[in-house]
């Protein structure tokens, strides 16, 4: 269609809104209530402007201005909200009349007449939509003379985000956000006219997505509570990375300030997160910044850990390697190693002759699907099956499946990005919940938004899917049949079936059965990644639980920490070498004989590959970690105790190397990250438990580090043992108790949430790096009370 | 003019006309009116009648069309095109909504209907949604109303008994039900998109249009919304033939009108009037005539304009085409009579005051601007306090305002502000350079 922008004629897609065409046109208008990926509303009337369009006679043809000799243009009698306005053929906008100033500037006055204007003291100063648009389209001063609104300053809508009433102007981006994108409605407006406020009905934000609001908050409202105060915009360094915190690769900006991170905000990445993160990546970056961290490398010297330098450390590990023979080193990573830290130990692996490395959590089974999804296949699915707690293993495929019901494809790109206004969104839109069947061996959130839903016992998994494959029950029939019939269909596997290679087997055949795409959700980060790169033991024996238990006689360890079980620790302790490359002291640290300083995912520089097999960089933020190096600088570090020029020895070698084998440079990466094939690793050799009256399942909030994520802490109330409210009064326990018990050889300390969606018989608590997603055996006789919960009558 | 219009008789535009006949009204204050014993024993579901058994859906719209009605809730949308708007049958369910949350200060011509007649509203609504093949009616009275909740409530179980609502209504497959649903007292839920999202259980918000009702209404489904007084028409509409209807009123307005005469007047209340009639009828043959010196009065309920006391806005007849065309509307038909010795500042603070505390909030213009700026800058200049450049920065926010808010409420609030300046400056001027009203406020008690 063609518009007209002041003197700016462009030809755009039909149902385009009008502030897009300006915006496409190079021109600008302020507005605060239209955001990205949520519907337009019109309400806070900033982004007016005189509006004009021909119009057609009876017979077809345009109603002419006998002046001109052009089809005459009428205009609408008041400026037209753009925002809310879609465009007609030969529509013309102009935002440059007296009118459209008038317009625009007296809003702005209004705007502001409420408005504290404490932006000296105001988190949001400097990065402030309200502030650039007063200083762009205001007049300066204020003809309001009046007392403004008062109202709640410090107002906690949860333990992790601070309203301001005060600086609100009611755009409502919030309260849409939470309807629309989430589905969680858990935010509206209270009173009416002057004294409309924002609030919540129950206690804080049940939901796993509130943080994006401080995001999307255009004034300082809505504060990020663990940045609260902590700096201004211009002081800190903004730095775009990639989220390590789960399998998705959404994007992040980290902020840090004197060597801090005091906030991580959610960056745009249109085809993985859009600009959305969940609260665990959000709010969990404290632990980076705990005052405990490691700083340097310390040795054990008469059986206490000392400071030493980087030489003394590697020189000592050199002389031990020296006395090993081939096939004695055990090297092991965590899944959300880098792919240049995988490279790294595969290199130093190979100069050391051993076939022991391994990446760790990972499943029994693989996680690169041979016919992989996307995140837009699953944005776009006409059917989607969910075998998984996807929300709390990637939370950003649980977002995204809500775009599938909502049944509207993502925006095309328009010459200043993401439209502004895209009309096709609406308030309350109907879900198509008809399309999503979630599956589960316990009650999990996306089953509130699907409409076939099951839960099934524990351990299952293989049988469930016979009777989808067999079309043997009628539940099953009818999947099997929607999966087929539906021109784009996904299947979501996490955990729970990628732990079982047979049940993997069975949901491979029922996708090639059903054609639809297959996303498998990783254990953590760069799980695919490291699997593709083989970073994997050369035979079963060889793998992490093998080193453990005894085919290792050296160790080097990096993010993991095998010795919180009692029995490991045990075995460890028979090591000649154990190398642990941690960012905090623990129990595995505690037998040691060296300590390595390691970088937290905010700190590194390297790739990472998400579950859609796209490579994204991962950048560092300037942090103080102390002498902390990621594992490609501990093999520099070792390689010149060694005196050799390993491969891998910094993010560049390990890039060269990587730009040999998959033609791809990952130094030149856009900032969507390039979607690459892959082929399956040989992952066989872990066994699981299958039996046990525990269920360890993923968890959004990382809990290896909650202790240390204050904020997060609070909020959650800490790792939780969830059961089912009869259980917990048969083993004499309830809400908010805190108790410890051994399960499966580790000490856990957990707080008590008896709650309805566990099935009776079965107990739940969050997994850890080195106590993956599966059945484990709960002591019930070890159960300790620490804190009893206090009864308020 | 053609001679077939020359032949017809001349309309109706005067309660002198012997020719002219209170219908809608005809009941209202006769005892047990609201029973449907009497309503069925004065011709009650005739119309509903005839039209389910012997007309088609499109025929009685058409003959809405013909009748010329306009919508009697303020905004005065032909009735009949707007229910001809509504999709194809689809199968999809199909609302009529009636809209009874009458708010508008001045006007109370549905609250007799309701209270006096239910049963003539549960038969328009019986018509409508046969019109557009509803099946369900959703009836939202105001809050306030009891009584007329209360009467509609018997009427409709007393309808239901006597089989005029459910299935097979007159021996046919048409079935039809209402869902009487009270409003919560926000003035906002009379706009009607805030309507159906209160019905639903949302805040009272507008909603955006399009889509328009009939495309998205109620559960986004398709839906027409009429005023209380537009369906009940409909029965007579239907009973007496479009052609009765049209005989009275103008070329540019059809049929009657129930004008709601208050403020100073002899005889204040509810009459139902030709269309065309003028102005000086209404208040001086009507109503009988002020009471007291009259300085101004309000066509169509608050959110109008108001026009001066004079006589060339008395002999204005009453059309949507002239009343438009001085400056005004004639909204639901509320005409108040302002008092000569009455402050003007004073008694656009207390419309004022009505609109900031009714608004919304959803849209900036309403919520910072009538809401909170317009009734302090009323405040200040009342309390004595008013500064040179206080008028003018009163009509600057109020342009700023006007035309754009999100929905019509601002403009409501907004129009008698403007209108009040333009007509009676120097009691804004009197009171910004004294520091007191040209009409001191008099106690509410003295006599």
């Amino acid at each position: 269609m063609k518009v007209k922008v002041n003197d700016v004629e462009l030809d755009l897609a039909p149902g385009t809104s009008a502030i897009d065409a300006v915006f496409a046109a190079g021109y600008d208008v302020p507005y605060f209530c239209s955001q990205e990926y949520m519907s337009p509303i019109g309400a806070c009337r900033m982004c007016l402007a005189v509006v004009g369009a021909p119009r057609k006679e009876r017979d077809g043809s345009w109603t002419m201005d006998e002046a001109t000799g052009q089809p005459k243009i009428f205009y609408f009698p008041n400026p037209m909200a753009t925002c809310t306005t879609a465009i007609m053929e030969g529509m013309v906008i102009d935002t440059l009349s007296d009118v459209t100033k008038k317009a625009q500037g007296g809003m702005m006055e209004m705007h502001l007449i409420n408005h504290p204007l404490d932006c000296p003291t105001c988190d949001k100063g400097g990065a402030c939509e309200l502030q650039d648009r007063a200083y762009e389209y205001g007049s300066g001063h204020s003809r309001f003379i009046f007392d403004k609104r008062h109202n709640e300053k410090h107002h906690a809508l949860s333990e992790l985000i601070t309203l301001d009433r005060e600086r609100c102007i009611h755009c409502k981006r919030c309260v849409r956000y939470f309807e629309e994108v989430p589905g969680d409605e858990v935010l509206d407006f209270i009173e009416r006219g002057g004294h409309t406020f924002i609030g919540t009905v129950e206690e804080g934000l049940p939901s796993n997505f509130s943080g994006n609001i401080t995001d999307i908050c255009p004034v300082g409202a809505l504060l990020d509570t663990t940045s609260r105060f902590r700096g201004r915009n211009w002081e800190y360094d903004h730095t775009r990375s990639t989220s390590l915190d789960d399998a998705s690769g959404s994007a992040i900006t980290i902020d840090a300030r004197t060597g801090r991170i005091e906030r991580i905000k959610a960056a745009l990445n249109t085809q993985v997160n859009k600009n959305w993160i969940d609260d665990g990546t959000r709010f969990g970056h404290e632990y980076a910044a705990s005052s405990d961290r490691i700083k340097t490398p310390m040795l054990r010297k008469n059986g206490k850990l000392e400071p030493v330098t980087w030489e003394e450390a590697t020189l000592f590990i050199s002389e031990k390697l020296k006395k090993l023979s081939d096939n004695q080193l055990g090297i092991a990573l965590r899944s959300d190693a880098t792919l240049e830290e995988g490279v790294a130990a595969k290199s130093l692996a190979e100069y050391l002759k051993t076939g022991q490395i391994d990446h760790y959590p990972r499943y029994a089974s693989s996680v690169i699907s041979a016919n992989p999804a996307s995140f837009n296949d699953l944005a776009t699915a006409g059917a989607i099956f969910v075998m998984a707690d996807a929300t709390e293993e990637v939370p950003m495929v649980d977002l995204r499946i809500k775009d599938a019901l909502k049944g509207v494809t993502p925006p095309t790109l328009m010459a200043h990005g993401v439209p502004i206004a895209d009309l096709r969104l609406k308030e309350r839109m109907p879900r198509k919940t008809n399309i999503l069947s979630v599956a589960a061996p316990y009650r999990v959130d996306l089953m509130k938004y699907a409409a076939h839903s099951m839960v099934y016992p524990t351990g299952t998994e293989v049988e469930v899917l016979k009777q989808i494959i067999d079309a043997s029950t009628d539940a099953g029939k009818a999947l099997k049949e929607s999966l087929s019939a539906a021109e784009k269909a996904v299947i979501v596997l996490g955990a729970f079936v990628l732990n079982s290679a047979e049940a993997s087997k069975l949901a491979d055949d029922l996708a090639k059965a059903t054609g639809a795409k297959v996303m498998k959700l990783g254990a953590m980060a760069n799980s695919f990644g490291l699997e593709s790169q083989d970073v994997l033991p050369a035979k079963a024996d060889y793998s992490y639980p093998n080193m453990l238990s005894g085919s290792a006689k050296a160790l080097i360890v990096s993010g993991l920490n095998p010795a919180q079980n009692a029995e490991v620790a045990q075995a460890l302790l028979k090591l000649e070498l154990l190398v642990v490359h941690d960012l905090f002291e623990n129990e595995t640290t505690a037998l040691a004989h060296v300590v390595l300083p390691a970088k937290s995912g905010y700190e590194k520089e390297g790739t990472v590959v998400n579950l859609e097999g796209r490579y994204l960089n991962v950048n560092p933020a300037p942090v103080d970690g102390g002498q902390a190096v990621d594992f490609t600088g501990f093999v520099k570090e070792l390689g010149d105790a060694l005196n050799e020029r390993l491969e891998g020895r910094s993010v560049r070698s390990a890039r060269r190397l990587l730009k040999k084998s998959l033609e791809l440079d990952l130094s030149e990466l856009p900032l969507e990250g390039t979607i690459a094939s892959a082929k399956a690793g040989k992952v066989a050799g872990l066994k699981t438990n299958t039996s046990g009256n525990a269920l360890l399942v993923p968890s959004m909030v990382r809990s290896e580090y909650l202790n240390r994520n204050a904020h997060l802490f609070a909020s959650t109330g800490g790792n939780a043992l969830r059961l089912h409210p009869a259980d917990a009064a048969s083993h004499n326990l309830s809400a908010h108790d805190v108790i410890s018990v051994s399960v499966g050889g580790f000490k856990r300390r957990l707080s008590v949430q008896p709650s309805e969606s566990v099935p009776e018989g079965m107990m739940l608590l969050p997994a850890l790096p080195d106590q993956p997603v599966g059945l484990v055996q709960l002591d019930l006789n070890s159960i300790k009370k620490e804190q009893v919960a206090l009864e308020v009558a | 003019m053609s001679d077939a219009v020359a032949e017809k008789p001349k309309a109706i535009t005067s309660r002198h006309d012997p020719r002219f006949e209170v219908t809608l009204y005809k009941y209202i204050g006769v005892e047990n009116s609201h029973t449907l014993e009497f309503y069925q024993s004065h011709g009650g579901y005739e119309s509903a009648k005839k039209a389910i058994t012997s007309m088609k859906p499109v025929d009685v719209v058409e003959e809405m069309k013909k009748s010329g009605i306009r919508g009697r809730g303020g905004a005065g949308f032909p009735t009949g095109l707007k229910w001809s708007f509504m999709p194809p049958v689809d199968g999809r369910q199909r609302y009529i909504v009636c809209n009874a949350d009458e708010s508008e200060p001045g006007s109370c011509k549905d609250r007799y209907v309701l209270e006096d007649d239910p049963h003539q509203l549960i038969e328009g609504m019986i018509i409508a949604g046969y019109a557009i093949s509803a099946t369900k009616g959703v009836l939202y009275i105001r809050g306030e109303y009891y009584l007329g909740y209360e009467r509609l409530y018997k009427a409709i179980q007393d309808a239901k008994a006597a089989g005029l609502l459910g299935k097979n209504l007159f021996g046919t497959d048409f079935e039809y039900e209402i869902i009487l649903h009270r409003g919560a007292g926000a003035y906002i839920c009379g706009e009607e998109s805030a309507l159906m999202n209160s019905f639903e259980g949302f805040r009272a918000n507008p909603r955006l249009k399009p889509p328009f009702p009939a495309q998205a209404g109620v559960y986004s489904l398709p839906t027409t919304v009429n005023n209380v007084t537009s369906l009940a028409s409909a029965v007579h509409i239907i009973g007496k033939g479009a052609d009765w209807f049209s005989g009275m009123g103008t070329d540019d307005s059809k049929g009657f009108h129930h004008v709601q005469v208050s403020g100073p007047a002899k005889r204040r209340g509810v009459y139902e009037v030709p269309m065309g009639i003028s102005y000086r009828e209404i208040i001086f043959d009507l109503a009988g005539g002020p009471t007291e010196e009259v300085k101004a009065f309000i066509p169509g309920g608050s959110s109008c304009p108001m026009f001066p006391f004079t006589d060339q806005y008395l002999d204005m007849p009453m059309e949507y085409a002239s009343v438009a065309k001085a400056g005004s509307m004639l909204g639901t038909g509320g005409i108040m009579l302002i008092p000569q010795n009455k402050c003007m500042v004073d008694a656009l603070y207390n419309v004022v005051r009505f609109y900031a505390h009714e608004s919304c909030g959803k849209c900036t213009p309403c919520r910072e601007g009538v809401s909170t700026w317009l009734p302090s800058m009323y405040k200040k200049m009342l309390a004595g306090l008013g500064e040179k450049g206080d008028l003018e920065l009163l009509e600057d926010v109020s342009s700023n305002i006007r035309g754009r808010s999100f929905c019509p409420l601002a403009d409501a609030c907004i129009m008698p502000v403007q209108a009040s300046i333009k007509h009676f400056r120097p009691e804004y001027e009197y009171i910004i350079e004294h520091g007191k009203s040209m009409y001191p406020r008099q106690s509410r008690w003295a006599d």
